[in-house]
């Protein structure tokens, strides 16, 4: 399931949602994408980073989404055709530029993809970044299955070349993570050369400076701009009805709601009731397209993630054409038919028509519920935790040792990365983590945190950061709480890698998104420069790492940053490869028995690690050890013993 | 109290629930804990850190040693006389009194690194010499104004080690490690909760894992009026003095209401109103001046010549046959000085004992007061 160049025009071959995107983007001609790392939308820039050639196609992982946009735009500004990509809060901190970006107007075709969570599955927030095209007044396009989300990019693009501005792609997590059959198109020739043209005058869209004053007039020029993508939608391919002429129900819906809304209605069998309307052009919506519909129909259910975006926009069009369609009755997210959080799937929607059109609510047939009970006992139960071998794992034990004989109450402010574990689940950071926020967010809280001295506060103040989350937006952060002379503990969790999304490049790392050498920013070298204490250490060193934290927070005042460095077990140079052969020796393993009660599968719980409730000892699991031997420093009858991995 | 009485009362306790939980509660979170030790190294859930005891990770067991050991958590006191085979000759004030005396170092140059007589010193190297003991563990010198508890098998190196500490050391912790080693009979320096903690660890009745106590061979316990928090202390003579040049500390008797304090620029005297703030929380609810379940117990003396000639001398109370023997060996071999006793020492010091257990009792009570009567047992 990829995409690769072999693949010839009108193959038609399984594709991911997100590979899709980048196959649409790839025959749209794209010459630059870049973009920041983030579930669901990280396969899109590592996609189309197989294709990148000097000259043909430029791809980056950027220090942070906002860079990724300017790096983009940039590109438009030159004329080539460009994309920035990242995740929904991630237009949360590109958009500052945005706004500005939807100010000054592009020119070579430029679009914002942005692959949203409702539901949170691999995120601290649902975060909806539709809002950003209505606020920012561009127009935005949702695809509804695989093939709408290649063939959409081409389009998205030439919108993009016509109204000069930005244009937004959005996709939700079960559209990018999906995967189905997709009709390829042509690749087209490499693309023109770049050229920033800037001799002209401000008023020049094709010549002049490119920024978004004069304001107001700009401003004016841009709503125009909105008023034509408006018209262009009409027309659009991606908006279409399916159902009886006069429908009893018309479910208007976009993204992967289409998919729930066509199961539901057939899982009820109520094709003959109930018709679709399909939006892929979701901000503005084509007016005129959408009001033919709504005269055939009395009642209107909106079927969106994850706030009531389309709804609003349909009862504000329904308001305005009252006067020639009627009253409508509306069902949706404003009066509780739908849930306001969360995702939605087929069950919801069929639940919510069933309600509407008094149909009793559809069950699954027995044999299928059936299937699913012997399904789910095959199926090992895993708490979510750190892998084995994690660094993560052997940093919060040290964090928590220290913190505990410190004694003053102190915490952790968490970070954005696998290391976020240790506050969502705390038993896997053994209860040290206390916030969790926006990348960076953990240095900024410490910095506050780290001046309440005066107000009594005599709590060790510590923040965690990961190396990719350290260059995205810990920078500032970390210069206030220098600058601020802030009581804190930095510690840099560095695993050499974006390892949570899946090992993408960052600018600590000596290789980018294209496999070209890059001169590296180094970490400790930046701290220094702030003039601050700065100690390195091996997080598997686990007592040496827990009298460094003890030291640090005797220390007063100031920042104190203490970098761990030790690569992520799944990483692509340290994966399948053990440093050491761990075995428990069972006659010194105490077990449950008051000396251990079993500290190491009870507290320290690394997957690798198994209790033998018969014999009443802790085991090694040999298949998923990582053997970096860290437990063997944890237990205390010295009955976990390491042998070094003899070297295939 | 009658044996069968007693083996329910023991039954009683056994039946009561106490692990990491209750220690918890009744002692850690109270201000009870004495910092002995007793709860550390038994498994990996407390560890001492400077001055405290402090719990690492949650343990779920309703039954532990580190309730079960703990000198603040419930205890028949009978049951630990007879387990520490303490004499018939109690005393209501400060426990057995096989006999009382006061000694010195023979040896000049003990005395010279000793706190007062270098009697506890000289004792010890002795038991290390006659094979008495083959590990002595005591509060060594730390870092500062925190002791470090060491284990010492030459007795050139023990009787180095003869300075009175006012921050408690966790010595019985350094006794759960060194249990566990190839030392066979090891002897303990103890204060008053360090020995009653190792009393405890002898009626252990947390069966299923063994702790050593079976090597304890020898317990010198050591008078003590209280000791004081190492963060409020350094806190206070860090005001005063550079904590570096600190040399050693003393309390003379209690009517200079002083701590003296020697550095390399010479002698500094802070009040013990002072000094009152520092003391634990803990020593204020302690009824034990003298360590009475240990095998002999020395303080510092007191003498008609006044402290100038005291200071250079012990008292000590001898509680067990064992006890009893080592003095003997030491005078026999001539390593301790004996002199005679003066007339009413002994009430004296089961007066201030008396004093030190009704203030116990009485606790909350002015804690100054605490200070001023239990000064001079330091």
């Amino acid at each position: 399931m990829s995409i690769d160049k072999q693949q010839r025009e009108g193959a038609e071959v399984l594709l991911m949602g997100n590979e899709a995107i980048a196959r649409g983007a790839l025959e749209a001609g794209v010459q630059v994408a870049a973009g920041y790392p983030g579930t669901p939308s990280s396969e899109i820039i590592e996609t189309l980073s197989r294709f990148a050639e000097p000259g043909k196609l430029y791809v980056e992982w950027s220090a942070n989404e906002k860079v990724a946009m300017e790096v983009a735009a940039a590109a438009s500004f030159s004329g080539l055709r460009s994309m920035c990509v990242m995740k929904q809060n991630g237009v949360n901190v590109a958009s500052d530029f945005l706004l500005h970006l939807t100010g000054s107007g592009t020119r070579g075709g430029m679009l914002l993809v942005t692959c949203d969570d409702p539901g949170a599955l691999s995120s601290v927030n649902e975060g909806e970044s539709r809002h950003f095209a209505r606020l920012m007044e561009i127009p935005l396009l949702e695809p509804a299955d695989f093939q709408e989300a290649k063939e959409m990019m081409p389009w998205a693009f030439t919108l993009s070349e016509e109204i000069r501005n930005i244009v937004m792609v959005r996709s939700v997590t079960r559209m990018s993570h999906a995967s189905g059959n997709v009709v390829l198109g042509a690749l087209p020739q490499p693309g023109g050369k770049g050229e920033f043209l800037c001799d002209g005058k401000i008023s020049d869209p094709e010549r002049g400076p490119v920024i978004s004053a004069p304001v107001v007039e700009k401003h004016r020029l841009q709503q125009e701009k909105i008023r034509k993508a408006a018209a262009i939608f009409e027309t659009s391919p991606f908006n279409a009805y399916t159902g009886p002429e006069r429908p009893e129900l018309l479910i208007i819906t976009s993204s992967a709601c289409r998919l729930y809304s066509d199961e539901a209605v057939s899982l009820l069998g109520a094709e003959g009731r109930v018709g679709i309307l399909k939006l892929g052009t979701t901000w503005p919506i084509p007016p005129a397209y959408v009001k033919k519909h709504l005269t055939t129909t009395e009642k209107v259910l909106i079927v969106e993630e994850v706030l009531p975006f389309l709804e609003e926009q349909v009862k504000i069009l329904a308001a305005e054409q009252a006067r020639e369609i009627g009253i409508k009755t509306f069902y949706g997210k404003n009066d509780g038919t739908l849930p306001m959080t969360g995702e939605l799937n087929p069950d919801l929607v069929a639940a919510a028509i069933g309600r509407i059109l008094g149909i009793a609510p559809a069950t699954f047939p027995a044999v299928y519920n059936e299937k699913l009970r012997s399904l789910a006992g095959v199926v090992p139960q895993r708490e979510q935790t750190f892998c084995p071998g994690c660094p993560h794992r052997a940093t919060y034990w040290s964090i928590r040792e220290a913190l505990q004989r410190d004694g003053r109450n102190g915490f952790v402010c968490g970070d954005i990365g696998c290391y976020a574990m240790a506050v969502l689940f705390q038993a896997a950071g053994f209860h040290t983590a206390k916030t969790l926020h926006a990348m960076g967010s953990g240095i900024g809280l410490a910095s506050g945190f780290g001046k309440l001295g005066s107000f009594g506060m005599d709590q060790p103040v510590l923040a965690v950061c990961g190396d990719s989350t350290f260059y995205h937006a810990a920078i500032p952060a970390l210069i206030n709480a220098v600058h601020q002379n802030a009581n804190v503990i930095f510690i840099v969790l560095d695993n050499s890698g974006t390892a949570m999304t899946g090992f993408q490049s960052h600018p600590g790392l000596a290789v980018n998104a294209m496999g070209e050498a890059v001169p590296m920013v180094d970490i400790a070298a930046i701290c220094g420069s702030m003039g601050v204490k700065v100690v390195s250490g091996d997080p598997f060193a686990l007592r040496q790492t827990r009298e460094t934290l003890n030291r640090l927070m005797e220390e007063r005042g100031g920042v104190k940053v203490l970098i761990l460095k030790q690569s992520c077990a799944l990483s692509p140079e340290k994966k399948g490869k053990k440093q050491y052969l761990v075995r428990v020796d069972e006659h010194l393993c105490r077990g449950d028995a008051c000396g251990c009660n079993r500290l190491c599968t009870r507290i320290f719980r690394c997957p690798g690690l198994l209790w033998d409730r018969e014999k009443g000892k802790a085991r090694i699991d040999e298949v998923i050890c990582a053997g970096c031997g860290v437990c063997a420093g944890i237990c205390p009858a010295e009955a976990i013993r390491c042998e070094e991995a003899q070297v295939p | 109290m009658k044996g069968n009485q007693r083996s329910k009362e023991l039954a009683e306790k056994e039946s009561t629930p106490g692990g990491q939980k209750e220690l918890e509660d009744a002692v850690l979170k109270t201000g009870l804990c004495t910092g002995c030790g007793a709860c550390v190294n038994l498994c990996p859930y407390q560890a001492v850190y400077r001055d405290r005891i402090v719990t690492l990770h949650h343990c779920d067991l309703t039954r532990g040693r580190c309730y079960d050991f703990c000198p603040r958590t419930p205890a028949d006191l009978n049951t630990l006389q007879e387990a520490c085979d303490v004499g018939d000759d109690l005393t209501p004030e400060i426990g057995a009194v096989g006999g009382f005396f006061i000694t010195r170092a023979a040896d000049e140059k003990i005395r010279r690194r000793a706190q007062h007589g270098g009697t506890v010193s000289t004792l010890i190297a002795l038991a290390l010499r006659e094979g008495l003991i083959d590990a002595a563990v005591l509060a060594g010198e730390g870092e500062g104004l925190l002791p470090q508890a060491v284990t010492v098998s030459d007795p050139e190196i023990a009787v180095g080690q003869g300075k009175s500490r006012f921050v408690v050391s966790p010595t019985v912790a350094e006794f759960n490690r060194v249990n566990r080693t190839d030392c066979r009979r090891i002897g303990v320096v103890a204060t008053p909760c360090q020995a009653l903690a190792l009393a405890k660890m002898r009626t252990q009745t947390v069966k299923d894992t063994q702790s050593g106590i079976e090597k304890l061979q020898l317990v010198v316990g050591l008078f003590c009026g209280w000791a004081l928090s190492w963060r409020n202390l350094t806190a206070l003579l860090e005001k005063k003095m550079d904590i570096a040049a600190i040399t050693g500390m003393d309390i003379p008797p209690s009517r200079y209401h002083t701590l003296e304090v020697y550095t390399k620029k010479g002698t500094v005297r802070v009040s013990l109103d002072e000094v009152n703030s520092c003391v634990r929380e803990s020593c204020r609810y302690c009824g034990d001046m003298t360590a009475e379940f240990s095998d002999l117990s020395v303080g510092s003396a007191r003498l008609p010549e006044g402290w100038d000639t005291a200071r250079f001398w012990n008292q000590v109370v001898v509680r067990t046959k064992r006890g009893s023997d080592l003095l003997e060996l030491a005078r026999s071999k001539g390593v301790l000085e004996f002199r005679e006793v003066p007339a009413g020492n002994l009430d004296k010091l089961k007066a201030a004992s008396v004093n030190k257990k009704r203030a116990a009792a009485s606790h909350p009570s002015g804690p100054r007061s605490v200070v001023d009567k239990m000064g001079q047992a330091g």
